[in-house]
């Protein structure tokens, strides 16, 4: 019988940035891991290294020392192409700013993410409609980003990263940028995510977004303080 | 800890793909996205690209033209001199033209015509109509007096006005006959022949047997007056030709040209001087030549302005869309599809802007030809090579743009963007 691995886990993870002469240590010897189809959200106050951790993650960036290992692979011994591979096929981003084309239709923008992942070309149009059916933007298809409300358009760039089917959606501050209202939306479609089975972790600093994940980490000044 | 491996094997690591036809369509995308830019970005290759066609097209055109009109007149026409002026540092030394060089000339393969001409010596004596000097008019003239060999009226393409031209028979007879030229004609008021006028060069009399209208070369003919070569040699003594016109077939003069000195003057060829016309081929050559160099230069201008534009402004774009460059590396993307992007954006940018230069270009050519009732020549690979030259030359500017967009780390661009 196999044992089921962690989607994460970081082993003794350390991140320095050279800021001229001085060494900034932005995350210093975190370990954690994170299981299939758990949603945690990673907290606290800005400086204290949750973006460099979500980065780590994401694979937008290398850790300094220690090793990371997504879904049992070493990544410290892939190449930027490999990497960028296991970007495309395992790993969904949502940012706070959205980052959507703003000449492209709601559904192009969903595409994008299927041109750099190897998806066949006959396949891709109908998991971009399953993506946008999923957060409920069925009607929004053909409409430009700058038509939509800011929930519409941050549901359109999490279908951006749902339509790959990735083993893990990492968002930073995906409610950051919206009301109350919407945010709440777009928390609720996280949970129903989470109950079909995905791995989320979400960034933030707003205690109502954590009180929706199974577990959070606390960082304060780089390092790993609490696990609640 | 126990690590499994729950992904596929070796797939899970696999690098990451983007097809050609991707590429292409998003670098498509990029383009369309900000038209109007782009209009103004291409329009730079248009130019230059535009400029280099018509320059070459216009040139060739041109070159084949001015061949096209010398052919009529010049290329035909052959002259062989013995005016040598100055030799070896002493004396005006020359040669005699023998009386038969009509006939050794006209052995000679694309000889057409031949006549000799040159001047006679008359010791200063005038001419004039009447034996009886009027006083109230100027009826005696100084005029240059030619001799000549029948086949002069058809090598210089003469035409008479009234009578006719002299023949062997005069010239062997020495006949006191002459020709006039249309000017001398006027002044001595000889307007017909059909009464067997008479002119007296000092007090030797010549009847005027035919009026000289119009010659297309040796123009001095038409204020002179001409005798038979025999006449001339009997009465005053004219020892030689100092002209020998050539009429040569299309193609044969440099060969003539050659032959002629040798065929007059086989023991000294090199003592006659031989006119000929300018070879076709060089002609061409030297009008291509002087029209590329200048507008060549103009047009390579033209298209290194536009390939600046087209670096300015893909520059800008990347530069303007950090944010977007940052997410498709997150979505996967690795730096060579980025740079790749970038570089097709620029190469279709010079493409189609070479597309459109090199129709303009052809067009150009065209109106200018119509305008000027020429027949357009254009080498065919000028407007297959412009496309491509457009092309290079966005691939060369999107260069630098591309790498930058490639060097950018994704953190920091979607960070920025």
């Amino acid at each position: 019988m196999t044992v089921e691995a962690p989607v994460v886990e970081l082993r003794e993870v350390s991140r320095t940035f050279a800021a001229g002469d001085v060494s900034v240590p932005a995350l210093r010897d975190a370990s954690m891991s994170i299981d299939r189809g758990e949603y945690v959200a990673v907290i606290g106050p800005s400086g204290s290294g949750k973006s460099t951790m979500l980065n780590l993650i994401g694979l937008l960036d290398r850790p300094t020392s220690g090793s990371y290992i997504l879904e049992g692979i070493d990544t410290s011994t892939l190449n930027e192409g490999q990497r960028a591979g296991l970007r495309s096929r395992r790993i969904g981003f949502v940012f706070q700013s959205f980052h959507l084309l703003a000449h492209r239709s709601v559904i192009e923008n969903v595409l994008l993410s299927t041109i750099y992942n190897g998806m066949a070309r006959p396949d891709r149009v109908p998991a971009a409609e399953a993506a946008l059916v999923e957060v409920g933007l069925a009607h929004r298809m053909d409409f430009l980003p700058t038509k939509l409300s800011g929930g519409e358009r941050q549901r359109v760039a999490i279908a951006r990263a749902l339509v790959t089917r990735p083993a893990i959606l990492l968002a930073d501050e995906p409610t950051g940028n919206l009301d109350s209202a919407t945010g709440g939306a777009v928390l609720d479609l996280f949970d129903e995510l989470r109950a079909q089975g995905l791995t989320l972790v979400v960034v933030t600093h707003d205690t109502e977004v954590s009180e929706h994940a199974d577990r959070a980490i606390h960082l304060r000044d780089g390092r790993i303080e609490v696990e609640s | 800890m126990t690590n499994v491996v729950v992904s596929d094997g070796a797939d899970a690591v696999a690098p990451a793909r983007m097809s050609p036809r991707d590429l292409a369509a998003e670098a498509v995308a990029g383009i369309f996205a900000r038209p109007g830019r782009t209009v103004l970005t291409v329009l730079g290759t248009v130019l230059g690209i535009g400029a280099l066609v018509a320059t070459l097209g216009v040139a060739k055109t041109a070159g084949n033209q001015i061949v096209g009109r010398f052919d009529e007149l010049a290329a035909t026409s052959v002259v062989v001199t013995n005016e040598r002026g100055f030799f070896f540092g002493g004396g005006d030394v020359r040669i005699q033209i023998p009386s038969d060089a009509e006939d050794r000339l006209l052995r000679l393969n694309g000889v057409t015509a031949v006549g000799a001409m040159g001047p006679v010596d008359v010791g200063g004596a005038l001419v004039r109509s009447v034996p009886i000097p009027d006083p109230l008019a100027q009826t005696e003239f100084q005029m240059s007096v030619y001799g000549a060999t029948p086949g002069l009226l058809g090598a210089t393409r003469g035409a008479l006005s009234t009578g006719r031209w002299f023949d062997w028979g005069h010239s062997e007879r020495a006949d006191r006959v002459a020709v006039l030229g249309t000017g001398s004609a006027q002044r001595l008021n000889v307007t017909r022949v059909d009464q067997q006028p008479v002119v007296f060069i000092g007090d030797e009399a010549f009847v005027v047997i035919g009026i000289l209208d119009s010659v297309r070369r040796q123009p001095e003919l038409l204020n002179a007056v001409i005798l038979p070569e025999g006449t001339a040699r009997e009465v005053y003594g004219y020892m030689s030709a100092a002209t020998v016109q050539i009429e040569v077939e299309i193609g044969a003069a440099s060969l003539i040209a050659e032959q002629a000195s040798i065929a007059l003057s086989p023991d000294e060829p090199s003592l006659l001087r031989v006119q000929k016309p300018p070879e076709p081929a060089d002609l061409r050559r030297d009008v291509e030549g002087d029209v590329n160099a200048l507008f060549l230069v103009l047009g390579g201008v033209s298209l290194l302005v536009g390939a600046i534009g087209i670096a300015n402004v893909t520059l800008v774009s990347v530069l303007e869309r950090v944010g977007e460059i940052g997410l498709r590396r997150a979505l996967g993307a690795a730096r060579r599809h980025v740079a790749g992007q970038f570089l097709m954006e620029s190469t279709a940018m010079g493409l189609v802007g070479g597309i459109i230069g090199a129709s303009m270009g052809v067009l150009l050519v065209v109106a200018i030809s119509a305008t000027r009732t020429w027949t357009p020549v254009l080498d065919p690979w000028v407007p297959l090579t412009a496309p491509l030259v457009g092309a290079m030359t966005g691939l060369v500017a999107g260069l630098y743009p591309a790498l930058r967009a490639a060097s950018l780390e994704p953190v920091e661009a979607l960070r920025s963007g």
